[in-house]
C-alpha cells in the first residue's frame, strides 16, 4: 500500500519504474498543490489565462503539460510539437499520446526548414554559408533549441499564453541546457525538482509509463541519450547534487558518503562553469540606480499585468 | 472569563496592492463580526504582500494614516490584528503588526528579528523593532504580538509571557520549503513551526495563535496552516495547508488559569537569574570579563576552543596558524 502523496515507483508487475534515491523522495501531493498555485499565480499576476509549452515526448515537458492542465484546465493549454529531421519519430508519437490523454490543443511545427535554412542541406549552403554544412552536432543542437524558443514565443502571441519552462534542476545545475533556447520561459514550475523527483511526480500525476521508463535524451541525434553522453546516471548525479548543494556537504564529506572523487570533481566543475546560464547577464553599474543591482522590484506589481 | 471565538484570516494578499488588500480586510472583518468572532487575525504584511523589495517604501503607512484609522473604526466591539509596512517619523520602514480594538490602534509591534539569510532579505529593506511588550486587551487577557521570525528566538515568547501576555499572537508570511517525504505533513517548514508553537504554548502556559498567509509571491509559496494552540501545548484548531479562507476557532480562556495552577512554570521563572546570566554573557562576549569555565584558547564568550579545520581562526599575520595544538593558543582580549 502506497501512503498518500508517495508515488509508487513500481508498475503492476512490481518492476521498479525508475530508481528513486530515498533522500530525494518528496511528498508529491504537496508538490502538486504548490505547483498548481504557482502556475495560477504567475498567470494571474501577468494578466494571462493561457499557457503554451513545447512538448518533446520526454518526461520533463510531459510532466509540465500535466501540471499545467491540472492547474488551469486542458482547454487553456496549447502544446507545440517541434520535431526536426534529427529527432526520433517515437518522440513525436509519445508527445501525441500525452496530448490525447490530457485533451489539450496542439500543433506540429517542423523546425527542419529553419535549421536547414541556416546550416544548409545536402550540398546547398544555407544562410551560414558553405561552412555551415559542416556544423557540429553541438551547433545544430543549440540552433534547433533556439528555433524552438522562437516558435514558442511566437505562439505565446497567437495563443495569448505564457511560455512555461520545462527544464529540471539537474540539467540546470550541470548546465545541460541551451542558453536562450530550451531554458527560455516566462516561469518554470519544475526547475527546483531533480530528475529523480520529476519521475516521482510524473508517476503520481499519471504521465504514461512509456515516457517515464525511456532513457532521457536531448534528441539531437539518433540514439543519443543524456546518460550515455554524460557517463553517469541521473539517480547518482541527483544524489551527488543533493548532498553537495542542498545539504551543503564538502567534497571530503561526499567522498565519505561513497561518491567517487573523480565523479565529484567533474560534477563540481560542470556546476561552476555553467553558473552564467542560471543568472541574468550582469549590467555595468554606471548610474545612480541600476536594474538588478539597486533597483529591485518584484516582477509583477499593480499595473504590471497585461490588460 | 468568556469563551472567545477567534477568526484566522488565512489570505493571499495581492503584492503591492494596498487598496485591494484593504478592501479584503474590511470584508473579512465584517464576515468575522457576523460569525460572532471576538478576535480577528490577519497575516504578516497582509495589507501589502510580502516580497515587496523597493515597493516597501511605496506602500508604507504612517500610524496616523487614514486607511489605518479606517480599519480601526471597523473594530467597534472587536479586536483585530493587522500587519503592514510602517514608516516612522524619521522615515525608517518597519514590518508592523497592530492590535486594533474598539475603533482604536491599541498597540503596534515592530518586527524585532528580520531574517536576512537564505531566501530572506528583510534587513536590506526594513529596520528592526526595539521592543517586546505585552498589552492589556478588551478580551480580558494580556496580548503579546510577534511577527514570524520573532518566534524563531526563544526569548520572544518568554519575555511576552512574563510581561503579562496570556495570548501570544504570531502573524506570519512563512515561505513553504523542503518537501521531503519524510516530514510529518510533507513540508519541512510546517513541521518546524508546529513543533515550536506547541513548545512555546506549553512552556509559557499561554494560548499561541498563529496566522500564516497563503498564495504566491514570485518564486515563493506560503503554506497557511494557521493554528490555535492551548496553554497545555495541544492544538485546538489547525487550518488546512494552502487554502485561502476565514477559519474559526473557539477557545475557553479559563484554560489559562487551570493550566497555570496545575503547571506553575511562570511562577517559577527566575528573571533575575536570567538577567544576571545574560549580563555576564554580554560582558564575556565583548571581552570585558573572563569566563571562569572556558577552556584555554576559547574565543571570547565561547567556552570551548575551536578545533583546527574549516572554522580555524586566522593567525595574527593574516595566515592560518600552522596547526599549533588548539588548546595552547594564547587567549585574545582581556584575561
Amino acid at each position: 500500500m502506497t501512503p498518500p502523496g508517495r508515488a509508487s515507483a513500481v508498475d503492476a508487475d512490481g518492476t521498479p519504474l525508475f530508481d528513486l534515491p530515498p533522500e530525494l523522495a518528496i511528498d508529491t501531493d504537496v508538490a502538486r498543490r504548490v505547483i498548481a498555485d504557482f502556475i495560477r499565480g504567475q498567470l494571474r499576476q501577468a494578466g494571462f489565462e493561457r499557457a503554451v509549452i513545447g512538448l518533446s515526448g520526454g518526461i520533463d515537458s510531459a510532466l509540465v503539460a500535466y501540471l499545467v492542465a491540472e492547474a488551469i484546465g486542458a482547454p487553456r493549454l496549447r502544446c507545440v510539437l517541434m520535431p526536426s529531421s534529427s529527432s526520433s519519430p517515437a518522440s513525436q508519437a509519445d508527445a501525441e499520446v500525452v496530448v490525447a490523454d490530457i485533451g489539450c490543443s496542439s500543433e506540429v511545427v517542423d523546425i527542419s526548414p529553419m535549421v536547414d535554412g541556416f546550416f544548409g542541406v545536402g550540398a546547398s549552403a544555407g544562410a551560414a554559408g558553405p561552412e555551415g554544412l559542416a556544423a557540429s552536432h553541438l551547433r545544430r543542437g543549440n540552433f534547433a533549441a533556439r528555433m524552438r524558443m522562437a516558435v514558442l514565443y511566437d505562439r505565446s502571441v497567437t495563443w495569448a499564453g505564457l511560455v512555461v519552462g520545462t527544464g529540471n534542476k539537474t540539467e540546470a545545475l550541470i548546465g545541460y541546457t541551451t542558453l536562450f533556447g530550451d531554458s527560455a520561459c516566462a516561469f518554470n514550475p519544475i526547475g527546483d525538482l531533480y530528475k529523480s523527483q520529476v519521475r516521482q511526480v510524473a508517476a503520481a500525476i499519471g504521465v504514461p509509463e512509456v515516457i517515464i521508463r525511456k532513457a532521457p535524451s536531448a534528441d539531437l541525434w539518433p540514439g543519443q541519450t543524456d546518460e550515455a553522453e554524460a557517463g553517469f546516471t541521473y539517480p547518482e548525479l541527483d544524489r551527488l547534487l543533493f548532498w553537495r548543494i542542498d545539504k551543503r556537504r564538502s567534497v571530503e564529506e561526499v567522498v565519505g558518503l561513497g561518491f567517487d572523487p573523480a565523479f565529484v570533481a567533474r560534477v563540481d566543475r560542470m556546476v561552476a562553469t555553467s553558473e552564467f546560464k542560471r543568472q541574468v547577464p550582469p549590467i555595468a553599474k554606471l548610474g545612480p540606480r541600476t536594474t538588478g543591482v539597486d533597483y529591485l522590484y518584484p516582477r509583477r506589481r499593480p499595473g504590471s499585468a497585461r490588460g | 472569563m468568556q469563551p472567545l471565538r477567534i477568526a484566522l484570516a488565512q489570505i493571499a494578499p495581492r503584492l503591492g496592492d494596498l487598496e485591494a488588500n484593504l478592501a479584503r480586510h474590511h470584508e473579512l472583518l465584517a464576515d468575522a463580526r457576523v460569525g460572532g468572532a471576538g478576535l480577528v487575525i490577519f497575516p504578516e504584511l497582509g495589507l501589502t504582500g510580502y516580497q515587496l523589495q523597493d515597493l516597501a517604501a511605496e506602500v508604507a503607512m504612517r500610524l496616523d494614516d487614514p486607511r489605518l484609522s479606517g480599519l480601526a473604526r471597523a473594530t467597534a466591539g472587536l479586536s483585530a490584528v493587522v500587519s503592514f509596512v510602517e514608516e516612522s517619523g524619521d522615515h525608517r520602514l518597519f514590518i508592523a503588526a497592530a492590535l486594533l480594538e474598539d475603533g482604536e490602534v491599541r498597540h503596534v509591534h515592530r518586527k524585532v528579528y528580520l531574517p536576512t539569510y537564505g531566501l530572506f532579505d528583510e534587513r536590506r529593506f526594513f529596520s528592526p523593532g526595539d521592543s517586546l511588550r505585552a498589552v492589556p486587551s478588551r478580551l480580558g487577557v494580556g496580548v503579546g504580538l510577534a511577527v514570524c521570525e520573532d518566534f524563531w528566538h526563544l526569548s520572544t515568547p518568554q519575555i511576552l509571557a512574563l510581561d503579562g501576555a496570556q495570548l501570544l499572537i504570531n502573524v506570519s508570511s512563512s515561505p513553504g520549503r523542503d518537501l521531503a517525504a519524510s516530514s510529518e505533513v510533507g513540508l519541512g517548514t510546517a513541521s518546524s513551526w508546529r513543533t515550536l508553537m506547541r513548545t512555546y504554548a506549553q512552556l509559557t502556559t499561554s494560548f499561541v495563535v498563529f496566522c500564516n498567509r497563503v498564495g504566491v509571491d514570485e518564486s515563493i509559496s506560503f503554506w497557511g496552516g494557521s493554528e490555535v494552540i492551548g496553554p497545555g501545548g495541544g492544538a485546538i484548531f489547525s487550518a488546512p495547508l494552502f487554502d485561502d479562507g476565514l477559519f474559526i476557532a473557539d477557545v475557553d480562556l479559563a484554560d489559562i488559569r487551570r493550566e497555570r495552577i496545575t503547571l506553575p512554570l511562570l511562577r517559577d521563572e527566575r528573571p533575575e537569574l536570567v538577567s544576571r546570566e545574560w549580563r555576564r554573557l554580554i560582558a564575556e562576549r565583548a571581552g570585558l570579563a573572563r569566563d571562569s569555565t572556558a577552556e584555554d584558547g576559547a574565543e571570547d564568550g565561547l567556552d570551548v576552543a575551536a578545533e583546527p579545520g574549516p572554522g580555524q581562526p586566522i593567525g595574527f599575520r593574516g595566515t592560518p596558524d600552522p596547526a599549533p595544538p588548539a588548546r595552547s593558543r594564547p587567549r585574545r582580549g582581556a584575561a
